[in-house]
């Protein structure tokens, strides 16, 4: 309180102290932030396979690993490259290009051929890894760029259901996956039995 | 379902009980032999046992006599005390009472030990063969009219461990019948198959349960090691030990028995500080080691701590470099867990630099697949001065199989000893070609042989498996496996060795390829394939058939 007292009566000194305070108000500034049409963001980790790009969303990706010592599994089908412990779990790799009959495409010469990726992935109750030649990718970019699969591509190896939808990122062209489809039930169902 | 309690003092009077036979026979022997020196010291045992046992558990009656008896008998052993009749007759009474007093431990009608034998006792202790004070004579106890058996009996490891594998089995053909019984859609069948499968969890927890020992078996170990490794250290270490009841399968329990070790040692050779160190640090002189058992939900935390000086961060990440695990600027972003990840890399910790500044590290791979191959997860936390912690989540209980090891085209496999009828090595002159296969004659026996290789990796179409000259080498390692009956020589590469495993089932999308029962971790942290004998039988038919 920086009030003058002439007198020693403190009772009075109080009362009288109060209207000394600052009126609040006085800066005009918005707190409202002026919203531009946002879109809602999907993040996804973009590999290769043959020569075409391919996305899973990141929720379904666990991590992405150099590729540990795979132990093959003589009489399974040919796209299970083995099986592998990450941190103790023993989990199946998986290769899609074997597995889409995609063609294999030359590695470019900065890519070291000794090293592979794995992506795993988390489905309900258990990991699977899937095997990339190149380090993949992680993209952020809005929903409203992924349309959706066009029907024409269920006659093709990848059936429809397994594609979430083609995103375009400037001359890219991105296949966005659903690995939970990928490795539904009747999938599962089509390893055959030694 | 009775307490932890109770089951102690069942234990312990089944023991005691067992003690007191023991000594009863022993004392008779002596009494016609007193100067056989092994069966003196095989009472004196007992008597020593039974002492610390009762005081343990807070029996001190038992004790009390038990130390007395103790006493005179040792006495009789440095000669101090003549075998005489006299004594022999205050001995018996003693060990009568000993026996009445353990039968009698839950009455609370029991009085105190009769005064006059104790003083007999005492006075034979005290004045040695002095027999200037007479004994005075005791009602003659006659407790054993009514002999009875022991409530407790021991079984072999062995023995569980056969149960624990046809429980097994018998789920596999459990599941199988229910399987069976849902394709057929018969009602009676499908409520039989549904007993049937409450029948089998129940004998698998039975006798799960019947593995489990105390954590304590273990623990009351580490007190005398660590006084005998920190008297080798020149150090001062005072353990502390928690959790002891805490009950878990013994196998598993085997398995980190050696881990648990290194890691004890390795606190007090590298974590705890010489005493002049740690007051210099303003720590007390002595080093503090701590072992903790605990459950957690399913399954038991096991945590080793100590205060000394814990890891160096810094000097792993150096080394993580120096062994070109990890570049430099990857190296200096790392947070704790992965920078202490590297101590768990083969090799990383026989670096001798390593072992000195972090003071930690040898074989902590070794420890951590041991802990990775029963289920378990190894976890540590380290503050530089302060100390590290070990954490170990170990499973309660797991169906251990025993298993033999091999290799074929360089993967390793295992098949559970269950189906193995024994492990031959013939000369590839022994083994002819008939039709599409080999054969072999074993002791009269004709028997089937393929060569693993073939059948497992050869393409399907081009397989041959009744020709020899895929073979390598001269001499076959056949492993005669049977099923159904039938046998069949298995030929591989290589053959190991025969061990323990746990077979860890193959997620999906895995789990239906029935040739593989599941993988199991090898020591070396390698994945083992575990061949299913069945299924690898019924291929190898449809092989021939097709």
């Amino acid at each position: 309180m920086a009030k003058q007292t002439k007198n020693t009566s403190s009772d009075k000194d109080q009362a009288e102290g109060k209207p000394a305070v600052a009126e609040p108000g006085e800066n005009g500034q918005t707190t409202v932030a002026p919203a531009p049409q946002k879109d809602e963001m999907v993040h996804l980790i973009v590999f290769k396979l043959g020569a075409e790009y391919y996305a899973i969303k990141i929720e379904q990706v666990k991590e992405v690993t150099i590729t540990p010592a795979i132990t093959r599994m003589p009489r399974t089908p040919g796209f299970i490259k083995g099986v592998t412990n990450i941190r103790g779990d023993i989990i199946a790799i998986m290769d899609l290009e074997t597995r889409f009959q995609i063609r294999p495409a030359s590695l470019p010469p900065d890519a070291n051929p000794n090293v592979t990726y794995t992506l795993v992935i988390e489905a309900k109750d258990y990991s699977i890894g899937v095997e990339v030649r190149e380090m993949p990718q992680s993209l952020n970019l809005p929903v409203s760029r992924i349309d959706r699969a066009p029907s024409f591509l269920q006659d093709i190896n990848i059936q429809e259901n397994f594609i979430e939808g083609i995103a375009k990122i400037e001359d890219r062209l991105i296949i966005v996956l659903d690995m939970h489809r990928i490795l539904s039930q009747e999938e599962i169902n089509q390893l055959p039995n030694a | 379902m009775k307490s932890r309690e109770e089951e102690y003092k069942e234990i312990f009077i089944a023991e005691a009980l067992e003690y007191f036979d023991s000594l009863n026979r022993h004392i008779s022997t002596l009494e016609k032999q007193p100067d056989d020196d092994q069966t003196l010291a095989e009472i004196f045992r007992l008597l020593h046992n039974l002492k610390a046992n009762s005081k343990a558990i807070g029996y001190l009656q038992i004790s009390d006599v038990s130390h007395k008896l103790e006493t005179a008998f040792s006495l009789i052993r440095n000669k101090e005390l003549a075998f005489s009749d006299e004594v022999v007759a205050v001995l018996f009474d003693g060990i009568d009472m000993l026996g009445e007093l353990i039968q009698n431990v839950d009455n609370p009608d029991q009085g105190e030990p009769d005064p006059i034998l104790l003083r007999n006792l005492d006075i034979i202790v005290e004045n040695l063969s002095d027999s200037t004070i007479e004994l005075t004579k005791v009602q003659k106890y006659n407790t054993s009219k009514n002999l009875s058996l022991s409530e407790l009996i021991y079984i072999q490891i062995k023995k569980l461990d056969h149960m624990m594998n046809l429980v097994g089995e018998l789920m596999i053909d459990r599941d199988r019948i229910i399987s069976i019984s849902k394709e057929l859609g018969n009602d009676e069948l499908a409520s039989v198959s549904s007993h049937l499968y409450r029948i089998t969890e129940d004998l698998q927890y039975s006798v799960m349960g019947a593995r489990l020992v105390n954590i304590g078996s273990l623990f009351n170990k580490f007190p005398r090691i660590v006084r005998d490794v920190a008297a080798a250290e020149k150090k001062e270490v005072n353990l502390e030990l928690t959790g002891q009841d805490i009950q878990i399968d013994r196998n598993i329990l085997q398995i980190i028995t050696d881990s648990l070790l290194h890691l004890v040692r390795n606190a007090i050779t590298h974590g705890l500080e010489r005493p002049e160190e740690r007051e210099k640090k303003g720590k007390s002189r002595v080093g503090h080691l701590r072992l903790r058992a605990q459950s957690d939900r399913e399954n038991v935390l096991l945590e080793l701590s100590d205060d000394g000086r814990g890891i160096d961060l810094r000097k792993v990440q150096k080394t993580a470099v120096e062994r070109k695990l990890v570049t430099e600027e990857v190296a200096a972003g790392l947070d704790e867990t992965e920078t202490l990840s590297f101590l768990f890399e083969p090799g990383f910790s026989t670096a001798k630099e390593v072992t000195e500044y972090s003071g930690r590290g040898v074989g902590l791979d070794v420890v951590k697949n041991a802990i990775d191959s029963i289920g378990g997860r190894l976890t540590l936390e380290t503050e530089k001065g302060k100390g590290t912690t070990f954490s170990m989540l170990l499973p309660t209980s797991i169906a251990v199989k025993g298993a033999l090891l091999f290799e074929v085209n360089g993967i390793f496999y295992a098949i559970p000893l269950i189906h193995t009828d024994q492990v031959v090595a013939l000369d590839k002159d022994e083994l002819h070609e008939v039709g599409d296969v080999l054969i072999t004659d074993l002791k009269g026996e004709t028997v089937t042989v393929v060569y693993l290789h073939e059948l497992l990796n050869a393409p399907e179409a081009d397989m041959r498996l009744g020709d020899k000259t895929r073979l390598k080498g001269q001499v076959q390692n056949i492993i005669v496996v049977s099923y159904n009956n039938r046998k069949l020589g298995l030929i591989v590469d290589k053959l190991y060795r025969q061990q323990d495993i746990v077979v860890k089932p193959l997620s999906k999308p895995l789990e239906s390829i029935d040739l593989y029962g599941g993988v199991t971790l090898l020591g070396t942290g390698k994945v083992c394939l575990v061949l299913d004998v069945p299924a690898l039988t019924r291929y190898f038919i449809n092989r021939r058939q097709g």
